[in-house]
């Protein structure tokens, strides 16, 4: 009994070490029991990923869930010695596209579904985060994606590449154009020449906490 | 350095993949050029935004997909298996499609009980007799089963329904007119499809004749419409030039449709 509890938890240990891709052969031959390890390493990035690029959280995870369900469904179409990392955020990709196909958005950017939840560091800290964060909504998908797949998602530009069916150059300059937008839209914000949200955003130019610091 | 190079330098230098000689350059450049030295500012503040944490719901629901995924696919599993478990047993023939293969099992037990029998008491047009009266059994099983399946949710298991009715060569009227009533009001067009598919054997029975007829005036699906309109062709209804040029006048019509029923009508002239 002890043995067989010994070599449970054994395995136990070893599928929790096992490389993504191994567990991926499991779950595609097998009925998908291996599938909750790799739910565990991927949820929180893909919830990160989708959160950032629609600032969406309850979207965000309706399509985390969507993007497990179609690899259970797709799971035959995993091909052996492919690089999991790809092949999930691929999957994630499309989710995303078929969802917005099945319900298109009227605006991209909404305030309220923004406001992320705020590090408690000084004031000054938590404004900027605001300020970034608004601009980074500010920027077209697109590059907000790119953004967020080389910067957070911590995908290699070879990887996003491949993602994106382009080139490494393309990938790169893609990069360079988005941080720029990004500065851009920052800049803007920070003088508020940004064409402003009406109310929070001017609110939050006082907090009363600033006052505490200073005095 | 221009700030045009560092378009191919500075997304290596963020991600610290740059030789050395060309990283100091990189760097040197920074130190001229405040633009290029706040892309590199901002790159490095996005890491303010904070990692957000999915909620705990997500793992439990993540958990009741799993779940729910691996029973529906033991269930399908277990249909296969020879001996599978007793409750799947009695839940499958439950179902029609279990039904539908009880009651060939009883076929089959009858005509094998009548076979012995029949070779002890060599009465053998009884026999015969009770093997029909088996059969038309089994066959009204089949009429009831595809009558059930065709007022199921899930459109696949309609489908199926549609698919058992084509099994019997002599259709009953009541199937037939519930076969009629799903190629004009089912949700699905594959239902519908697979429904005129059924229909278009028993062309010659005018209550069939006239059900898909006169579907044709409803329906809305393009694929639905185009079917219709060349199985009147084939058909060579009577009417169905005068029913044609009726059907081109509908508002909105489909041109790839409307193309098909032009084609029709110079068919038939």
């Amino acid at each position: 009994m002890k043995e067989l509890e010994r070599a449970a938890r054994e395995n136990d240990q070893a599928m929790k070490l096992a490389p993504d891709e191994e567990l991926m052969l499991e779950v595609r031959n097998g009925t998908g029991e291996t599938l909750g390890v790799l739910f565990d390493r991927y949820h929180s990035p893909l919830y990160n990923f989708y959160a950032k690029l629609t600032g969406d959280r309850t979207l965000s995870e309706d399509l985390v869930q969507e993007v497990f369900l179609r690899i259970l469904k797709y799971r035959q179409s995993y091909e052996p010695g492919t690089p999991f990392r790809a092949w999930i955020y691929q999957i994630a990709r499309n989710a995303r596209v078929d969802h917005y196909r099945k319900t298109p958005r009227h605006i991209t950017f909404e305030p309220e579904m923004v406001a992320p939840v705020m590090p408690k560091d000084s004031a000054q800290q938590s404004e900027e985060t605001e300020l970034l964060h608004k601009a980074l909504m500010q920027m077209p998908e697109e590059k907000r994606e790119i953004l967020v797949l080389s910067r957070f998602q911590e995908l290699k530009y070879d990887e996003i590449a491949r993602l994106l069916g382009c080139e490494l150059g393309t990938v790169k300059t893609r990069i360079h154009r988005a941080i720029q937008e990004l500065r851009q839209n920052f800049k803007q914000l920070e003088r508020g020449l940004a064409p402003r949200e009406a109310g929070p955003a001017v609110v939050k130019n006082i907090p009363p906490r600033r006052f505490g610091n200073e005095m | 350095m221009k700030c045009e190079e560092m378009e191919a330098l500075l997304p290596d230098y963020l991600q610290g993949s740059l030789r050395a000689e060309q990283d100091q350059l990189v760097e040197q450049h920074l130190t001229e050029c405040a633009d290029c030295r706040e892309d590199v500012l901002i790159w490095k503040k996005l890491s303010l935004l904070p990692v957000e944490k999915p909620s705990a719901e997500s793992r439990e629901r993540f958990e009741a997909m799993l779940q729910a995924y691996q029973t529906g696919r033991s269930d399908k599993a277990s249909a296969r298996l020879e001996r599978p478990k007793r409750a799947s047993v009695w839940e499958w023939l439950r179902s029609p499609v279990g039904a539908v293969a009880w009651s060939a099992a009883l076929l089959v037990i009858g005509i094998f009980a009548g076979n012995l029998l029949g070779a002890k008491t060599t009465h053998t047009n009884a026999n015969q007799d009770e093997i029909v009266a088996l059969r038309s059994d089994l066959a009204n099983m089949k009429q009831m089963v595809v009558l059930s399946m065709l007022q199921q949710q899930s459109a696949s298991e309609r489908l199926q329904a549609v698919s058992y009715s084509t099994r019997t060569d002599q259709l009953d009227p009541q199937v037939m007119s519930a076969l009629v009533h799903t190629l004009r009001y089912d949700g699905s067009v594959d239902v519908r499809l697979a429904a005129l598919d059924a229909l278009s054997r028993h062309g010659a029975q005018p209550q069939v004749h006239k059900g898909v007829v006169d579907a044709l005036q409803e329906q809305q699906s393009p694929l639905v419409q185009v079917a219709l309109i060349d199985l009147m062709l084939e058909w060579r209804d009577p009417d169905a030039a005068q029913r044609l040029r009726n059907f081109e006048q509908t508002p909105n019509l489909n041109p790839t449709v409307k193309q098909r029923a032009d084609w029709a009508l110079s068919k038939l002239n």
